[in-house]
């Protein structure tokens, strides 16, 4: 087999003069086991360089980094530490929308009846009875004139008997 | 770039980063801290990054930082090695070695880690991370040229101590 193309990119190599590409190759032909006498003395090279590819950290690393993070994420939290009038000023601003809504519709309200209420109809036509039972009706007028009756009694018997109050 | 998530967009870089980190530093633990002060820091920063490029590119430029900040806050406490007089260690194998033949791989290793920093960095961003010339040249902070250059050196060095350990040393 001819090597030739191999030892030229070795050469290439050694003068720095080699693509990322071709230096990828010569790896992976160092890396068979079959490679001729004359060029197997470089393939340690190359395996010790794989080789030092080969140290990594493992995952505890990543917790410990991971926590540092989160502690300082917290720190910067601390940091801007909030005013009262900063925690409090959304409950203000849910309170202050509240009222604004209460009065509103407390205004309407009040703006809506004073339009039902109208002028006061006399007209007998439109006349509607309070109570549907005759008997209730009539209880309820006479203990209307009995009430008066008694008030008026009182204030002429009041008059007889001390007449100088009398306006 | 959108907003940057830590899980889908900074964890999954963790190994790089590891690596470098390790490859400049050449201490686990220490390699690990290095990795999680990167992320950290890209973290807290991100809101200034949403126009970055690369995100893999940035955190990679401040995990080489870290790392040469703590490499030479250390080499500060001990007295270099580089500056003193010395023999080189005798790398011939001993007989045990030779009988054994498992010390092939710790020898290229050695090769690799007596690389002057930068270019250990960069072997490590191209031939360990396949990382384009472009990118390393922004993580680097210098040009692809340079870059090129550099890794080509790398490399020839390399090759020389790989090849006098194969034709004298066994």
């Amino acid at each position: 087999m001819d090597y030739k193309y191999i030892e030229q990119l070795l050469e290439r190599y050694w003068n720095a003069e080699t693509t990322l590409e071709e230096e990828h190759i010569l790896r992976t032909f160092f890396r068979q086991s079959d490679v001729p006498a004359h060029l197997n003395r470089y393939a340690a090279l190359f395996a010790q360089l794989d080789a030092e590819a080969a140290h990594e950290l493992d995952s505890r690393f990543d917790e410990r980094v991971l926590r540092r993070i989160a502690d300082d994420e917290r720190t910067v939290v601390r940091a801007e530490r909030p005013t009262l009038l900063n925690v409090i000023r959304p409950l203000m601003q849910a309170a202050a929308a509240v009222v604004v809504v209460v009065l509103t519709a407390y205004g309407a309200q009040r703006a809506f009846e004073r339009a039902d209420r109208g002028v006061w109809d006399y007209n007998p036509a439109s006349f509607e009875n309070s109570y549907d039972n005759p008997q209730q009706a009539y209880k309820v007028l006479q203990e209307g004139l009995d009430i008066f009756s008694r008030t008026a009694q009182a204030d002429t018997a009041r008059a007889a008997v001390n007449p100088e109050t009398e306006p | 770039m959108p907003t940057i998530d830590f899980r889908t967009d900074l964890l999954p870089l963790k190994n790089k980063l590891y690596r470098l980190a390790l490859r400049i530093v050449a201490d686990t633990v220490e390699a690990e801290d290095i990795t999680e002060d990167t992320l950290i820091r890209v973290w807290q920063k991100r809101d200034e990054l949403q126009d970055l490029r690369s995100v893999e590119a940035y955190c990679l430029t401040v995990c080489r930082h870290l790392a040469l900040d703590r490499k030479a806050l250390h080499d500060s406490q001990n007295a270099s090695l580089d500056d003193l007089d010395y023999d080189a260690a005798d790398a011939a194998p001993n007989p045990l070695d030779r009988l054994v033949g498992t010390d092939h791989l710790e020898r290229i290793r050695e090769i690799f880690n007596r690389l002057p920093e930068r270019q250990r960095t960069l072997i490590q961003l191209r031939d360990i991370e396949g990382l384009r010339h472009s990118q390393i040249a922004e993580i680097m902070g210098t040009t692809e040229e340079a870059v090129k250059v550099s890794i080509c050196r790398a490399r020839q060095r390399m090759r020389q101590e790989f090849e006098a350990i194969e034709n004298y040393g066994l």
